[in-house]
């Protein structure tokens, strides 16, 4: 079946260069039925990306080991959960993914808008068709998921770390928010090249660009978890090149969903969001070039391979023809309005799209900076958490402000003597915890204080929001129903909030210590004590373990196991598989981390952490997706609207 | 040999469904692309202005009702806004009349009432019932 699979990506990649290239000549040659074939040629490419995905998935379920990607990623003993989730386990797998999920977008969003948006889909297509040659050319030429051999009695198995439930959905959400962005930007690049640069192309991609940034922000927190339960060093974000790859299209992305309101609503920033969908657009496959080519050392990278020299050339080719684009349809971009006031809601906007794009670029400058060093003095100069968090604080604090700011004033113009009345609450709300937190001792840490005080001043004016909205309209569902994007928002807001609130407690009031223990020893750190109770080893086919029994008492009661693990099937000695108790009373992780257990003597080195809050980072990413399906709900009013705005268009 | 036949029965498919617009029209009496004039584009641009004005008068008599913006600072804006709103469906009249050959305007939804007639902002303004300001943006 391998020659089926082979088979359908060159007919992937004919498809795909058949919309661009057809497709540029219908648009530019204004020909229908020609278009329509382009636009055909790229819904094809999906159904024969979706033959070549069935080939592989078919192969990965059955252990057919003539295949040197399932032989390589799976073995007899994986269970079919995990074997199928080999298909974004390795990289060709991962492409084909990304085709299979790009070609499938690309189908449905232009599906969903051909009829109203005939001139502007008529571009769109042989955008898509470029993207799609690229990944589709990959897949045949350079890396493909298809070679066959003769097949071995067993595979190599699948790494021990990536059998989790998380890992298992955290790539898949990350593809389906990394290529999504290729929505709004194959749009946006399309009304670019046909001139049409109204609104059309944002009505028309506003849920495409909400699904993706949703899929990427919640597919970054499964990684985190598993980062946090699996890998264990003791933290879930580790400021590594490759998670910040996934970051920075988001936080562009945000950036772009806040500023697009202001174009919808005054009619500015029009050049500025084509940038922002650009920069999104060019991060999420830069994201792919750090991941595949081996440029920077990180535990999430793909073994070195030669696609990395596709990428960059890819990335580099796609950010001069957006910008060389952007530049020559100023013209087509100029502002309606003027900003009326810094004291408004769109300029509020416009401070929150600064400092979202300086922490992407402050971000972006900290991952290209070891590559650079490289190329010009030779050696490799990374740059460190210090670097990441002292510019997290210096832009994200300002911008938890803004969030509660933001909402409560008005769009145009607001007094000062207005926004302080309406903030009033607001500002007495997070005095009021500032105060307690310092009575409370959280003083220790000046930016944990400040992000605790800004977190409470932007909950109360959700809530301050939400009660105003509530007398007007008589019930909370009414008043979410009735805009549901300014609502969605809020509750986007709160789990950002929520998500602020675990980064501080667990990073800036983090406890820990390190020390060895004999047995029947003990340890105290804030008010658990830990007792060594013996350590146990286990033999299996599959691993060899060893494993310490803690007896914890004192603020909580129960038995703790870390383990050292020596998988043989594939081999990967010293796997720490760490040990957390949830003290739910308290709102706190005991974490431990075992670094030496020895069965002879009983001696154990474990490091032992109390992170608070910590699972409020997890709770974040629930209430983010229900904020965000709330935000990008289909409003069939809206809908309406737009096919009677545009009906004589059709006619 | 099964690899082959559903290779083959792919291509088919594929090629079938590329030609088709040809092969359902072979000969089309008119083949461009049904895009909007420069005439409709410029009515899509009215009514974009329409919508967006429409849009920030309900938003702003929203947040005065609920008490975010107050009734000093609303008497500020909504003239301005008003008049936007005013300026912009004097245009799509205007236009509409100039381009008597196109489709008329086609009004809001039925069930979003109709749109506002300027009218002097009383001192000081009482709300309107929200009814009354019919927005495309809700």
């Amino acid at each position: 079946m391998a020659d089926l699979g082979r088979a359908a990506l060159v007919c992937t990649l004919g498809l795909s260069l058949y919309a661009l290239v057809v497709g540029i000549v219908a648009a530019r040659d204004n020909r229908r039925r020609l278009a329509n074939s382009a636009r055909n040629a790229l819904f094809c490419s999906f159904g024969s990306t979706v033959v070549a995905s069935a080939v592989l998935a078919t192969a990965l379920v059955r252990h057919d080991f003539s295949f040197v990607y399932v032989a390589e990623h799976t073995n007899r003993s994986l269970p079919t959960a995990y074997s199928l989730s080999a298909f974004w386990g390795g990289q060709e797998g991962s492409l084909l993914l990304w085709l299979l999920v790009l070609t499938g977008y690309a189908t449905l969003s232009i599906a969903v808008n051909r009829r109203l948006l005939r001139d502007l889909t008529a571009w769109v297509v042989p955008v898509f068709g470029g993207i799609a040659t690229f990944f589709s050319f990959v897949l045949v030429a350079v890396s493909s998921p298809f070679n066959t051999q003769t097949a071995p009695f067993d595979g190599a198995g699948l790494t021990h770390s990536l059998r989790d439930p998380y890992m298992v959905a955290h790539p898949p959400m990350l593809y389906l928010g990394y290529v999504g962005l290729s929505v709004p930007f194959a749009f946006a690049v399309g009304a670019m090249l046909s001139g049409k640069t109204d609104e059309r192309w944002i009505v028309a991609t506003r849920r495409w660009t909400l699904a993706a940034w949703m899929f990427l922000g919640f597919g970054q927190l499964l990684g985190a978890h598993w980062a946090y339960t699996e890998v264990g060093w003791g933290g879930y974000y580790a400021w590594d090149p490759v998670e910040n790859a996934a970051l920075m299209p988001w936080l562009a992305a945000t950036a772009f969903l806040h500023s697009v309101m202001i174009q919808e609503r005054k009619g500015m920033l029009k050049v500025w969001n084509m940038v922002l969908v650009a920069l999104a657009y060019e991060l999420s496959v830069f994201g792919t070039f750090l991941t595949r080519s081996g440029v920077v050392d990180s535990i999430h990278s793909f073994a070195k391979s030669s696609i990395g020299g596709w990428f960059l050339a890819f990335v580099v080719i796609s950010s001069l023809f957006s910008l060389t684009l952007i530049l020559k349809r100023l013209p087509f971009l100029k502002a309606r309005t003027k900003l009326e006031s810094p004291l408004s809601r769109e300029a509020t906007f416009l401070y929150n799209n600064l400092l979202l794009v300086a922490l992407c670029l402050t971000i972006l400058w900290g991952v290209v900076f070891p590559i650079l060093t490289q190329v010009v003095k030779g050696e490799q100069q990374t740059i460190g958490r210090p670097y990441y968090d002292f510019f997290l604080r210096v832009f994200g604090l300002p911008l938890l402000l803004l969030m509660g700011i933001g909402p409560l004033i008005a769009w145009r113009k607001a007094s000062a003597r207005t926004l302080l009345r309406t903030l009033a609450w607001p500002i007495a709300a997070a005095v009021v915890c500032g105060v307690v937190l310092i009575v409370l001792g959280a003083g220790s840490s000046l930016p944990g204080l400040l992000a605790y005080t800004f977190c409470s001043f932007v909950l109360a004016t959700i809530v301050v929001e939400l009660v105003r909205g509530m007398r007007v309209t008589g019930s909370l569902f009414m008043l979410v129903g009735r805009n549901r994007r300014r609502y969605g928002g809020y509750i986007v807001h709160a789990a950002i909030v929520m998500l602020a609130i675990g980064i501080a407690g667990s990073s800036a009031y983090q406890t820990t210590t390190d020390q060895p223990l004999k047995l029947g020893q003990s340890m105290t750190i804030d008010g658990y004590t830990l007792t060594n109770r013996g350590v146990h080893t286990s033999n299996s086919p599959q691993a060899s373990k060893i494993w310490a029994v803690l007896d914890v008492t004192g603020r909580y009661h129960g038995t703790i196991k870390p383990v050292l693990a020596n998988y043989k099937i594939p081999p990967e000695p010293g796997a720490k598989n760490v040990s957390i108790k949830t003290d739910w009373l308290r709102a706190q992780d005991l974490y431990v981390i075992p670094d030496e257990l020895h069965p002879k003597t009983g001696l154990i080195y474990v490091q032992v952490l109390v992170k608070p809050l910590v699972n409020f980072v997890w709770l974040a990413g629930i209430v983010f997706v229900l904020g965000s399906l709330v935000a990008m709900w289909p409003d069939a009013r809206e809908q309406r609207r737009l096919v009677t705005r545009l009906a004589p268009a059709r006619a | 040999m099964l690899a082959i036949v559903l290779g083959l029965l792919l291509a088919a498919t594929v090629v079938v469904l590329v030609a088709l617009p040809f092969l359902r029209e072979p000969v089309a009496a008119d083949d461009r692309l049904d895009a909007p004039s420069e005439a409709e584009s410029r009515r899509l641009e009215l009514i974009e202005e329409r919508d967006r004005a429409l849009a920030a008068l309900k938003e702003l008599e929203f947040d005065h009702r609920a008490g975010t913006v107050d009734d000093e600072d609303y008497r500020s804006l909504i003239g301005p806004l008003r008049q936007t709103a005013a300026a912009a469906l004097r245009a799509l009249d205007v236009y509409g009349a100039e381009m008597s050959e196109l489709p008329n305007e086609p009004g809001p939804p039925p069930d979003e009432g109709t749109p506002p007639t300027p009218a002097p902002v009383p001192e000081p303004y009482p709300p309107p019932d929200e009814a009354t300001v019919p927005s495309p943006d809700e």
